[in-house]
């Protein structure tokens, strides 16, 4: 009989791996024999030392995380979404599960019967290939092939520790050539396969070593002609080591030897079969994981993938640093400096693909990237200006700009920042204006604030030039600055706009929570806590005239020194901004969201008092505002 | 004295005595249904087509399933003889599932069938139960879907929808704390 529900099943579990290697008439057989399951938030589906179950999952909806207990605290393995699989252990093994599967969100899970499943496997060997090899990550705490693992419980442990036991990837088919072969194919090998080491072998036991230097030493010096056997000026014995070697020992064995190159044998003793070779290299991409080489690679991107690596693998950095207790204003200096030039090459590519642009022009990251404050995945907000240009040219001009700010916001959706859901990227033909146009627009934000209150402008005064020519960015700031210093309204304004968040906490010193909605029974941080401070860092810093300064923490730092009278106040604000907003990125690293919504619950006590304290120091701020503005007009 | 009871038990059809002798035990199983009808009367509308997937311990079991319409079968009375064998002595879940049942009734007592002794849940009374929701107006199953984190397919068949309702009914379920 027909079985529509078991088709779109399949239909669902066709697009992932290892589903895809197996028909749809497979699948479909499969599909029947599944159970559907749906779990409660935090409901748990199987714990370390359970008995196993006769199935493994597939995660249809929601998110599984996937902990092990370490040092007697949970620490996070793995999260799956969608089409991910889990619960492999009772194909290959008859002890009880090693991990606890629990939901993070409320998930729908398809359980797949052991005994149903096992057919499609022995007959297909990329369907168990792929098993083993998401058993093997899944099972064990390898940074290397599982990107997303992280651990965010425990900020003591360390995390470079852990990466430092990672094993190795190497080059696992190095060069093998008989003693007998002479210099000069060696080298010409060598060459050919862009290597820079040989390995000498005898019935594939391993007899020495030949690297560049060897070439240069011994031969280039003239003491060994290139048509004599390579065995005349390989290094021996060879230091070999075994297979599974960590990252921290292979880098022992190089310093205390002195050498560049480890070959890898079977035992780890030279009379075993050779399995590879570490060079020096290996052990630097191990260690790859920090901000400049994230730069170099997101020069060398050429699609929105590549770029998501970039951004996945900062995410990582930046989960780590706050595990470790970094200041969080180094975090969001090096985050800023990686997301803008992730911007940057957006529009690199964008231009690329358009060709050079008709007049200079200036791409302005605006908001939390703006301000250098982005730690998570939240939506990108950027404008474009470009210079006048003559009336009968406009529309060309401005035609080829809204291209580009659409290649390159297609390109950065691609890498996984959400689409702007008030439409504030330069895509938007309202923010791909002239120079010209976009005075007049500041001026109009400036000089009658109130008539366009639906907008949120204010983010617009928060600009960091991501790409173009800085002359533009220069000369609008100059303008805001010039026009906004006797605009008594644009302050009035603003200084209405910072109050008038809702309090953070009611009249009983408790936290105002959602109320209703999808966030019911939360405390948003962003517009309680944060836009408060950020607004009120902003107004204080455009009517002081202080220039140059986007980032919340350092306008609080810098208000503190221009403004004396008030500078306990300001610093208490920087060191609350700062708090908060680790807060929220450590909400939002767990949850994969944007982190406004935090459940005050499952933060611990000191944490809870903190985070008054730190809401205590926006009612000194809002002291000051009302004392210094006149917020009468919009009142 | 009781002799008229056996006599009107005699006339009932061979697959309906079997399925009144199911309901000496009480069932774990739960069947998520959906009916297509031409109305929502049942003296004038009829039956277009089944579809239903069977529910056991928090699992949809997939291949517990019923899918037909009424077209499938040389007669009515087949189809409806097919039905109740699935569904046996299982609690009914369904949207507005009082309908369903009323129309199922009334099939039933064309072939001189007695009328369903199942329980039954409706996923809509359990959804204002857990809302709180105390008016009388109806809510349609989309809407209801879209208060909870439930992507529907695209195409909405019947099949579809009951299974739909399956998901509903085992997420309120946990949530209202029903055994």
């Amino acid at each position: 009989m027909k079985n529509s529900i078991a088709e779109h099943i399949a239909l669902f579990l066709k697009d992932f791996k290892p589903f895809n290697y197996l028909s749809f008439e497979e699948l479909k057989k499969i599909a029947e024999s599944i159970r559907v399951l749906s779990l409660e938030k935090e409901k748990t589906l199987f714990k370390i030392d359970e008995v196993l179950h006769e199935c493994f999952y597939v995660v249809n909806q929601g998110v599984v995380h996937l902990t092990v207990i370490s040092d007697a605290e949970e620490a996070l393995l793995n999260k799956c979404y969608s089409g991910d699989i889990f619960g492999l252990r009772p194909f290959f093994s008859k002890n009880n599960y090693q991990m606890t599967a629990k939901a993070r969100e409320e998930s729908i899970i398809y359980a797949i019967p052991i005994d149903s499943f096992k057919p499609f496997v022995s007959q297909n060997q990329d369907v168990l290939n792929f098993l083993l090899e998401s058993f093997a990550t899944n099972s064990r705490n390898d940074k290397e092939n599982t990107n997303r693992i992280v651990s965010y419980s425990n900020p003591n442990e360390n995390q470079a520790d852990v990466s430092f036991f990672q094993t190795l990837s190497y080059n696992k088919s190095p060069l093998k050539v008989n003693a007998q072969t002479s210099i000069k194919e060696v080298a010409i090998l060598m060459s050919d396969n862009l290597l820079e080491s040989a390995l000498i072998v005898e019935n594939d036991l391993v007899k020495g070593i030949v690297t560049d230097a060897d070439f240069r030493m011994k031969v280039a010096t003239g003491k060994h002609g290139i048509q004599s056997n390579i065995e005349n000026i390989m290094s021996f014995p060879v230091l070999t080591v075994p297979e599974n070697i960590s990252l921290a020992e292979a880098q022992l064995v190089m310093i205390t030897h002195n050498l560049n190159h480890l070959c890898v044998t079977e035992d780890g003793t030279t009379s075993t079969l050779v399995k590879g070779i570490i060079s020096q290299k290996d052990l630097i991409n191990a260690q790859a994981n920090n901000p400049g080489v994230l730069l170099k690679e997101i020069k060398r991107a050429i699609s929105g993938n590549e770029l998501k690596n970039v951004r996945q693998n900062l995410d990582e950095i930046i989960n780590t640093s706050i595990s470790k207790n970094i200041p969080l204003n180094h975090i969001n200096a090096i985050a800023g400096e990686v997301i803008l030039s992730i911007v940057r090459r957006s529009v690199e590519i964008a231009i690329l693909e358009l060709g050079s642009p008709p007049v200079p022009f200036a791409f302005l990251s605006t908001g939390s990237e703006g301000r250098k404050e982005q730690l998570l995945y939240t939506d990108h907000n950027s404008i474009l200006v470009f210079q006048d240009v003559e009336a009968e040219k406009y529309r060309d001009v401005k035609d080829y700009f809204v291209q580009l700010a659409k290649k390159s916001s297609t390109m950065l959706e691609q890498a996984g920042y959400k689409h702007s859901a008030y439409g504030h990227v330069a895509s938007n033909p309202n923010l791909c204006k002239s120079l010209s146009e976009w005075i007049k627009q500041y001026n109009s934000w400036i000089n009658t604030p109130g008539e366009t209150s639906n907008e949120i402008f204010t983010i617009y005064f928060d600009y960091e030039l991501a790409f173009g020519d800085p002359k533009i960015e220069t000369e609008i700031t100059e303008n805001i600055f010039k026009n906004a210093k006797n605009s008594v309204l644009f302050y009035d304004y603003l200084g209405n706009d910072a109050l008038k968040k809702p309090a953070p906490l009611n009249f009983f010193k408790k936290f105002n929570l959602e109320e209703e909605g999808e966030h019911k029974g939360k405390f948003n941080i962003k517009t309680k806590a944060l836009m408060p401070l950020i607004d009120g860092a902003r107004l204080f810093v455009m009517n002081m005239g202080i220039k140059g300064i986007n980032n919340t923490y350092l306008r609080f730092k810098q208000l503190a020194i221009t403004d004396e009278a008030h500078a306990e106040i300001y610093l208490e604000c920087a060191e609350s901004f700062l708090f908060l907003s680790r807060i929220r990125t450590i909400e939002g690293l767990k949850n994969d969201s944007d982190g406004s919504f935090i459940d005050i619950d499952e933060l611990s006590k000191s944490d809870k008092e903190k985070l008054k304290q730190a809401l205590h120091a926006m009612d000194n701020l809002e002291e000051i505002i009302k004392d210094r503005f006149q917020l009468t007009q919009f009142s | 004295m009781l002799d008229w009871l056996k006599h009107i038990g005699k006339d009932y059809p061979d697959f309906w005595k079997e399925y009144i002798s199911l309901f000496e035990e009480k069932s774990k199983r739960y069947v998520a249904l959906t009916l297509e009808t031409s109305g929502t009367n049942p003296k004038k509308n009829v039956i277009l087509s089944f579809a239903a997937i069977g529910i056991v311990d928090q699992n949809i079991i997939v291949n517990d399933h019923l899918e037909f319409s009424m077209n499938d079968f040389e007669t009515e009375a087949d189809a409806i003889q097919k039905f109740i064998e699935y569904i046996g002595n299982a609690t009914l879940i369904g949207h507005r599932i009082y309908l369903d049942v009323e129309m199922i009734n009334e099939s039933l007592s064309k072939i001189n069938c007695g009328r369903l002794k199942n329980e039954a849940l409706d996923i809509e009374i359990m959804h204002k139960k857990f809302f709180d929701i105390h008016e009388d107006k109806p809510i349609s199953l989309n809407e209801i879907v879209s208060n909870y984190k439930i992507t529907q397919a695209d195409k909405n068949s019947n099949a579809d929808d009951a299974f739909t309702i399956a998901l509903l009914f085992l997420k309120l379920k946990s949530r209202l704390n029903i055994e």
